[in-house]
């Protein structure tokens, strides 16, 4: 039973990622039109199936399968750094990712002193997902247990950002993710796509407006 | 050409056609010094529309067969070699028709030779219902090379029943001077994601495109400046840098695929103003 406990682990809004930071273009859409619940749900649904899935899953899951070779890693974390054209979404998948290696490597979880060391030399990017492949990989998890942990995260991440900016409330939102799971599970299910693709551009250009504005409550 | 290559509509099926356009300087100007177009390609000479750099060669590029059918593949090779400036554009916009259960494709190499510019600006798509395309467009830019690349994505069910297009498979990929990747924008989408309440572009969204400006930042326009131009265009529209120093990028949506093609002409516009100095004289359709 422990594959799914570290999944839920990783997972777990405790653990110090710093994930909280990022709205990944909330906080720019719902600065720019107005969003309730049904509207959210829509827009999560959108990028799990059309982001998460193509892209960040994918990332993750080339570098979990190859975490023992960091050369490897670094090509699939160059290709994130060239495919994501947004800037505030490179910026904060660099960040989030320097995050959670930060938390990995204090608890001593094989592998990434390594990356870190790469990352920190200038070698790498440090983009999340394949940090989260290297570093899944050497604290235990398994590949499924990987891909929801990932895609777990994402849907989370959204509704607490939709919650502090105030789109929804804390109960209403837990419905979202509720309603969300089956999609999430049927999404993890399906084999990943070789390529990383996305298609997201109402984030995009909610994203780049959010980030030149005065007033902001997440990063991104 | 052969007369049998002059078959239109479902007897055009299954062509695959390359077309090339080489524009190299000399005596003052952007020569055309190669075109290859077959048909359903259809181009015109070489115009020099702007007062101010007469080196600037403005060529349009138009389907003549009225779009896209199934299984069709359309190559475009467009070259500008160092130091030259050429402006290929469309005429109209490009209608993909059903495609049944063969998808067609179009590629596009772009080569933009040291210090020399090259933009590739196109009226949208318009994807009919059952239309599914793959495109991939492969830039390579030489040292000092500036380039605007635009386009935009647009549908519509003739019957007015709201029919969605099949889907959209599509591949930017940016090199740079020593063969780097350096931006690559892929994706797909489904012509069912866009449509009704769902629509992963919003309420009321009917179109979108996207632009690369690619070169060194002091050479292109701010972020900023695109954004209000498209905006005062009818087009909702976000700018950021793109990754590896390429340049600008920029997406926007719009009610229409008319805004889109609205959109395009004004980052033209301003991308010419911040790379080449000068407002560029209205490309007429």
């Amino acid at each position: 039973m422990i594959g799914p406990l570290l999944a839920m682990w990783q997972a777990d809004a405790a653990f110090p990622s710093g994930s909280f930071a990022f709205s990944n273009g909330l906080e720019g859409l719902a600065a720019s039109e107005a969003l309730d619940g049904e509207a959210l749900e829509r827009m999560i649904a959108g990028v799990l199936r059309r982001r998460w899935a193509t892209a960040d899953r994918v990332a993750m899951l080339q570098a979990f399968a190859r975490a023992d070779d960091l050369d490897a890693v670094a090509e699939i974390d160059a290709e994130v750094e060239a495919t994501t054209l947004s800037e505030p979404f490179r910026a904060g998948s660099r960040r989030n990712g320097a995050g959670l290696l930060a938390a990995h490597v204090r608890i001593a979880t094989p592998g990434a002193g390594e990356w870190q060391a790469r990352v920190r030399a200038g070698r790498a990017q440090g983009h999340l997902a394949p940090t989260q492949g290297v570093v899944w990989r050497g604290a235990g998890l398994d590949a499924e247990g990987a891909t929801l942990a990932s895609g777990y995260m994402v849907l989370s991440g959204f509704t607490t950002a939709a919650v502090r900016l105030g789109v929804v409330g804390a109960v209403a939102a837990q419905a979202v993710v509720r309603r969300l799971l089956p999609l999430l599970a049927e999404l993890a299910a399906a084999p990943a796509p070789e390529r990383i693709a996305s298609f997201a551009p109402r984030l995009d250009i909610a994203a780049a407006r959010h980030a030149r504005g005065e007033l902001r409550l997440f990063s991104n | 050409m052969k007369p049998a290559d002059y078959a239109s509509g479902e007897a055009a099926a299954g062509r695959h056609r390359r077309a090339e356009l080489v524009f190299a300087r000399g005596g003052g100007r952007s020569a055309l010094v190669r075109q290859v177009s077959p048909y359903p390609f259809h181009t015109t000479r070489p115009f020099a529309l702007d007062r101010a750099r007469p080196d600037l060669a403005t060529l349009y590029l138009q389907s003549a067969s009225g779009g896209v059918y199934r299984g069709d593949v359309l190559d475009l090779a467009f070259t500008v070699k160092d130091g030259a400036a050429a402006h290929v554009t469309s005429q109209a916009a490009t209608v993909v028709h059903d495609t049944g259960a063969a998808r067609a494709r179009q590629t596009t190499d772009i080569a933009i030779g040291a210090g020399a510019f090259g933009a590739l600006t196109l009226d949208p798509l318009i994807l009919f219902p059952g239309a599914e395309l793959g495109v991939r467009t492969r830039v390579d830019l030489a040292e000092g090379a500036l380039a605007i690349l635009a386009d935009g994505v647009a549908w519509h069910d003739f019957a007015g029943r709201d029919r969605p297009f099949r889907s959209l498979t599509s591949e930017v990929a940016v090199y740079g001077p020593d063969g780097r990747l350096l931006a690559l924008d892929r994706s797909t989408v489904d012509g069912a994601d866009l449509i009704g309440p769902a629509s992963l572009l919003g309420a009321g969204m009917g179109a979108y495109g996207s632009a690369m400006l690619l070169g060194p930042a002091e050479k292109l326009p701010s972020a900023d400046a695109l954004e209000q131009a498209l905006e005062a265009v009818g087009c909702r529209a976000g700018a950021s840098p793109l990754p590896n120093g390429a340049g600008v990028g920029v997406r926007m949506l719009a009610a229409n695929g008319g805004r889109i093609a609205t959109g395009v002409e004004a980052i033209f516009n301003l991308g010419v103003a911040a790379m080449l100095g000068f407002a560029p004289a209205r490309r007429r359709k």
